[in-house]
């Protein structure tokens, strides 16, 4: 049992507003941008879209990191959903925090042409998250 | 239900990295699935035909296409289910090349992603609704930024077809690198007459507005009505336009990133815009030992310019067909990697340069090194195989485009997207060369790469027709992803009326709960994670969606 978790593949949820860290993960594939395959995306218009209920569900349910990705402050697609979202995060981790449970969950800015921002943000959470496993 | 499954191959893009045999087994396992097909091209005229057969034959409720992402060939799936009778918004897409198999080696784990991914679409397209797109009036005017021969190519087109036309260009003269050429070939004539003689038409067409010595400075609005800020010398004046097409150029190559060459510390090194402008300046005489030294800025990975500026090959030709043909017994050398003359009669004008007596070396140079006497260049022959190290009078770097120093502001601007290379990306290289990711936006120009002036020229013509084509009939179809409430489950605490940006939530007051004003409603879906009784939701993005996505995601395989 411990050597089936042990070996279990790390599965990041990721919610991707679909003006920018979208965009961003699109044009990473056309440029052959090579992530791991744990890592997979919900496109949701805006990262303010993202509940906190939605977070709480893909961990309960087995994933193993969760990110929310949205457009750099001030470049908001919406004028300003995220920093509704940055809020939103900021308080979810605070309660994460409790439970030692704040590294599972990220959240980033990657702009519609950063796609290779968006490969390296995550990589490091799954290899993060990985090394934590161990 | 009935769900179609098609799988596209994509070539060998997404076959060769997924096992589309092994994803077909699997669904058709699963319950309420009509369908599992499978072809190498689903955007081709049989892939689309097969779709559209499946559908009317097996009277499918819901489509999956599995294939590239949605921001490719979207509105072309979306007619082909309309017409075969379906609502086009109980398509769903799902991205296994862009998210799959172009992103992950590992042939198992891919497809196991790849089925990861596709019942994500199956469980959330559960949830979907047929829905009708909105109609919204379109502006039909256009925003052109960059009054360079592309941007001025676009305007004069639209302006001629009765758009109001506003060009913004940041200098204080319209005609960008054109103007300063000095003889274009083959035609043989100054660029400052070919830009005066598109001046001139512009000036004498009533709807176009020029701004010169101007900039962008804000950006928003959606297609059809975008709003501009436009800051000017008289201050700022706010714009509202259908469309924009981005034509803002390129900068010439600065050589001296690459101090071996001297630019700039010497004045006997020159580039060939500098040696177009103004050659009676320059230390030309008779007898004159002349060095041209092709790909300045150009398949050079040293210094992050890797591609190939397409038209320095023939400027360097030019520049010493010029020399040889107006200085007396000069000597002209030209030094390449490979002569890349690929316009309509380049490759003549080449020979023919080469029989009036310009020599060309295939040679990489290491260094300019200055002395009193002369220039000396020090390099290698590359087909002898040879050291070398000779005088000259004179040298002309034959310069390639670098991409606007301006692109990563208007891109962050406008939220359009710049390519490896920091130029515009196009939204799809063959099939959709002049659109950006957002409707209503295109690129003309170098802006998106190097470029000769035909293919200037022709690249504005293009974007301002697809432009013209978008804003005609005076409106367009927008998705309705809008948020709607459930009366029912209302309490009236307000809390998306504060959180909503777009204000487009207002409070009843005789009925105590909130409504949307659906022209408002921007579609973010704030109100939707806000809402603490769930009582309002984003179409398309509905709660339900998104939970059985998660659900789907990370239940196991």
């Amino acid at each position: 049992m411990a050597e089936s978790i042990k070996n279990k593949n790390i599965e990041i949820v990721g919610f991707a507003c679909s003006y920018c860290s979208f965009k961003a993960s699109e044009m990473a594939g056309s440029l052959r941008m090579k992530y791991p395959e744990g890592v997979k995306l919900i496109e949701v218009p805006c990262s303010s879209r993202v509940d906190p209920a939605f977070i709480i569900k893909a961990l309960i349910e087995g994933a193993d990191g969760v990110f929310v990705a949205g457009c750099h402050p001030g470049d908001c697609h919406f004028i300003k959903g995220n920093y509704y979202t940055r809020r939103k995060i900021a308080a979810l981790k605070e309660m994460f925090n409790a439970f030692s449970i704040d590294g599972r969950l990220r959240l980033f800015w990657v702009s519609a042409s950063e796609a290779r921002r968006f490969v390296d943000k995550v990589t490091d959470m799954y290899n993060n998250i990985k090394e934590k496993k161990k | 239900m009935r769900i179609g499954i098609f799988i596209c191959h994509c070539g060998h893009n997404i076959k060769s990295t997924v096992d589309i045999e092994g994803l077909k087994g699997h669904f058709r396992e699963m319950v309420n699935i009509a369908c599992v097909e499978d072809y190498p091209f689903m955007c081709s005229e049989p892939g689309q035909a097969l779709i559209k057969s499946s559908i009317e034959r097996l009277g499918l409720d819901r489509v999956i296409i599995a294939a590239c992402t949605k921001t490719l060939h979207q509105d072309m799936f979306k007619n082909l289910v309309r017409d075969a009778g379906l609502n086009p918004f109980l398509l769903r897409r799902v991205s296994i090349r862009e998210h799959c198999s172009w992103t992950g080696e590992d042939k198992d784990k891919n497809t196991k992603k790849a089925m990861r991914l596709i019942r994500a679409g199956i469980y959330s397209s559960a949830h979907y609704e047929p829905l009708e797109e909105k109609q919204v009036e379109v502006n039909k005017s256009a925003l052109i930024l960059g009054g360079g021969i592309s941007g001025m190519s676009a305007a004069a087109f639209l302006a001629r077809a009765g758009m109001d036309v506003y060009l913004v260009e940041k200098e204080d003269e319209l005609g960008g690198h054109v103007r300063r050429v000095g003889d274009v070939w083959p035609i043989r004539e100054r660029g400052r007459d070919i830009i005066e003689g598109m001046v001139k038409e512009l000036k004498t067409l009533d709807n176009v507005h020029i701004f010169t010595s101007s900039r962008l400075v804000s950006f928003g609005g959606s297609f059809g009505n975008y709003e501009a800020v436009i800051k000017t010398k008289d201050g700022e004046i706010s714009i509202t336009a259908g469309g924009v097409i981005v034509a803002i150029g390129f900068t010439a190559f600065d050589p001296s990133v690459k101090p071996e060459l001297q630019y700039g510390v010497d004045k006997r090194v020159v580039t060939t815009l500098e040696f177009e402008e103004n050659m009676d300046d320059l230390p030309l005489k008779e007898g004159s030992r002349v060095a041209i030294l092709h790909c300045i800025g150009s398949r050079d990975d040293t210094i992050g310019r890797p591609y190939c500026s397409r038209i320095c090959c023939i400027n360097a030709i030019k520049t010493g067909e010029k020399i040889k043909n107006h200085i007396k017994d000069s000597y002209v050398e030209s030094f390449y990697m490979d002569v890349r003359s690929h316009p309509r009669g380049g490759e003549e004008f080449y020979e023919d340069t080469q029989e009036k007596g310009v020599l060309f070396t295939r040679a990489n140079i290491s260094e300019v090194i200055p002395e009193e006497r002369g220039v000396i260049l020090r390099g290698e022959d590359t087909l002898l195989g040879m050291a070398f190290e000779r005088e000259f009078d004179l040298v002309i770097l034959s310069v390639g485009m670098s991409p606007s120093k301006d692109n990563h502001e208007i891109a962050s601007l406008l939220k359009i997207t710049l390519d490896k290379d920091r130029f515009f990306l196009e939204a799809h290289p063959k099939l959709r060369p002049y659109d950006t990711a957002l409707k209503g936006i295109f690129i003309a120009g170098t802006c998106s790469g190097p470029k000769d002036m035909e293919e200037s020229i022709n690249h504005g013509r293009a974007s301002a027709v697809k432009l013209y084509g978008l804003l005609n009939l005076g409106y367009a179809f927008i998705e309705p992803f809008v948020a709607y409430v459930d009366p029912k489950r209302c309490s009236g605490c307000r809390m998306c009326e504060q959180a909503c940006v777009a204000k487009a939530i207002k409070f009843d007051d005789n009925l105590h709960i909130v409504k949307v004003e659906e022209a408002a409603c921007m579609g973010c879906g704030l109100c939707n994670a806000t809402c603490p009784s769930s009582a309002i939701a984003l179409r398309g993005y509905k709660d339900t969606m998104i939970d059985d996505e998660i659900s789907a995601l990370t239940e196991a395989v």
